[in-house]
């Protein structure tokens, strides 16, 4: 009993705005983790699927041997969905994960810096806007930087620590020990459009566009050249249609906007696949995926 | 061509690409004979795959009696004329398209008009070499990867000449040996390097720029991406002369600049920092002897 009782208690409490696809990731494996977990988002219908999505999720853990049924149970009811804000007045470290528009997470965060104390570090999961810009919409912007978070979230060991131009070295020291003690590996990356992933993954997936609609090869050939040749897990056009060509074309766009990198240029072809909303796996069309991929 | 008909391929040049490609075609149960221009060269090629076999009884990929066979079918020669009865040729000597359409020219004399010529080239245009030979419909680019004997890709390069016959009967050639083919243009780098050169060179100038260091870009490639090994631990292993080499040769041909060779680069093979074979590049290799001492 006692033992239980050990293991039950949790090691402090993660607060969490917005619970789609990165909040469920990250409230997962924070809870796996042995944290407390406090998930905010506005409907009771957005809260509902997140539970959905994070209950899958370790249900699919469960069947690959990851953890005991005891265990999943316990991650699970570590969550506490609510559309309160007010609640994360107990949170030990806040992190952002609504959607990746700028006027929604401004004004969340600017809400957030009401409702937690001093001390409380408030992070921002975000991929593709300034850090350092959203940073002003916080009381104490020492007290906070960046968490990138990879999809999916608990398959990916990464996440990049982004250092705002505020953030001060306590911080980064914090959220060093945070992401180590969700059972991830971090690396402190400087605020510049892409971090360091996307700034290295995105010219390489736009040169693969533009070679195929130049037909260098076909899109398999493409992917199994990659993943042969080279060992990657996964071919870069069946890799962008899982990430969805529009959530590429969205983060590229931003990072070429931000540096006029010409690498960065989002390719045409890119560009007429999106607006026919061939974007990928989620449209049952993309490069690979449905009939006649990008050849339009 | 059938996938399990038994052939007699000439393979030209005993260096590491030669002796990979080799095996390759003795396991696969064809004759094959390696041909360099002496006997020093020519005996360190069938050395090399003597070793690899030797290797694969060891790990006990192979029973002795596979072993004795597949050493049965490997011959070396310095005489180009000994490539006479050759159905396939592949050609992986110096990385220099004068000398790989001159040799191909040579064989026209020797070999049979419907013997498959394979060039290995990784960089260079196939269909320059293939103006060499006076019947180039037969010339077909095959790219192997490094280490040929255990990694599974071909790129089959089709020549503005190569006709669909000698195409169709590489395809069928290469699956016979047990490989992956994938069909790419005739473009410089093909697919793989075309894509792991400016790659390999944005990480470089990230690095000089300051984006991120060699440890938190390599942990960012394989623990973000996935990938199974770092870009500046493979620059190492590659080695930066090789590396600069090919970038030169794709920036000549596409004249995007990110495929100049990074000013890092230029400094690091300055002060001899060439990589792993010369005990520190990126990293240091404290197990080398040329290093450290």
């Amino acid at each position: 009993m006692e033992r239980e009782k050990m293991v039950v208690k949790p090691i402090g409490t993660v607060g969490l705005l917005g619970f789609g696809v990165m909040g469920a990731g990250i409230a997962q494996v924070a809870s796996r983790a042995g944290y407390d977990v406090i998930a905010v988002d506005t409907d009771k219908s957005i809260l509902a699927a997140g539970e959905d999505r994070v209950r899958e999720s370790l249900v699919m853990a469960e069947l690959r041997g990851k953890l005991s049924d005891k265990e999943a149970e316990l991650a699970f009811l570590r969550i506490r969905p609510t559309t309160s804000i007010d609640t994360l007045s107990s949170a030990d470290i806040v992190v952002e994960a609504v959607a990746e528009v700028k006027e929604i997470k401004l004004e969340v965060l600017a809400t957030v810096g009401n409702v937690v104390s001093d001390d409380v570090v408030v992070v921002t999961n975000t991929s593709a806007l300034s850090v350092t810009e959203l940073a002003r919409a916080v009381p104490l912007p020492g007290r906070f930087g960046g968490l990138h978070f990879f999809n999916p979230v608990p398959a990916i060991r990464l996440v990049e620590i982004v250092r705002a131009l505020a953030t001060t070295d306590e911080t980064i020291d914090q959220l060093t020990k945070f992401v180590e003690s969700l059972g991830k590996v971090s690396i402190v990356v400087k605020d510049r459009p892409g971090f360091l992933v996307n700034r290295l993954l995105m010219p390489y997936l736009n040169d693969v566009i533009q070679a195929y609609d130049e037909k260098l090869a076909s899109a398999e050939d493409i992917d199994i050249a990659v993943e042969l040749g080279l060992g990657y897990p996964m071919g870069p056009l069946k890799l962008l249609d899982l990430i969805g060509l529009d959530v590429h074309e969205h983060a590229t766009c931003a990072a070429y906007e931000s540096c006029h990198d010409p690498s960065l240029a989002p390719p045409p072809l890119l560009q007429r696949m999106v607006e026919a909303g061939y974007i990928g796996n989620k449209a049952s069309h993309g490069f690979r995926v449905g009939q006649s991929g990008g050849e339009a | 061509m059938s996938e399990s008909e038994v052939l007699t391929v000439g393979i030209l040049g005993g260096g590491t690409m030669g002796v990979g490609i080799a095996t390759v075609m003795a396991r696969a149960g064809h004759r094959t004979i390696i041909r360099d221009l002496d006997h020093q060269r020519t005996d360190a090629g069938l050395q090399g795959v003597r070793q690899f076999i030797q290797r694969s009884v060891e790990l006990g990929k192979l029973d002795t009696a596979e072993s004795d066979d597949i050493l049965r079918r490997l011959s070396g020669t310095s005489e180009l004329g000994d490539l006479a009865g050759c159905d396939v040729v592949v050609e992986a000597i110096f990385e220099d398209v004068r000398l790989k359409a001159e040799i191909f020219g040579a064989l026209d004399e020797i070999c049979d008009s419907r013997t498959l010529f394979h060039t290995n080239t990784s960089t260079l245009s196939v269909t320059e070499i293939a103006s060499g030979s006076r019947l180039p419909n037969r010339v077909v680019g095959t790219h192997y990867c490094n280490p040929a004997a255990l990694m599974k890709l071909v790129e089959v390069v089709k020549a503005r000449q190569t006709d669909a016959e000698s195409y169709g009967r590489t395809v069928t050639f290469l699956r016979g040996l047990g490989k992956t083919a994938v069909t790419v243009q005739d473009s410089p780098g093909f697919i793989v390097n075309r894509f792991l050169v400016p790659f390999e060179n944005d990480c470089v100038r990230a690095l000089a720029s300051g984006i991120g260091t060699v440890e938190s870009i390599d942990s960012a490639l394989i623990n973000g991406l996935r990938y199974p090994m770092g870009v500046f631990r493979l620059l190492d292993v590659v080695g930066l002369d090789i590396h600069k080499a090919v970038s030169v040769s794709l920036f000549d041909k596409f004249h995007d600049r990110r495929y100049a060779c990074p000013p890092l680069i230029d400094q690091m093979i300055s002060s001899g920092d060439l990589g792993r074979k010369a005990g520190r590049g990126f990293y240091s290799y404290e197990d080398s002897n040329l290093f450290g001492g």
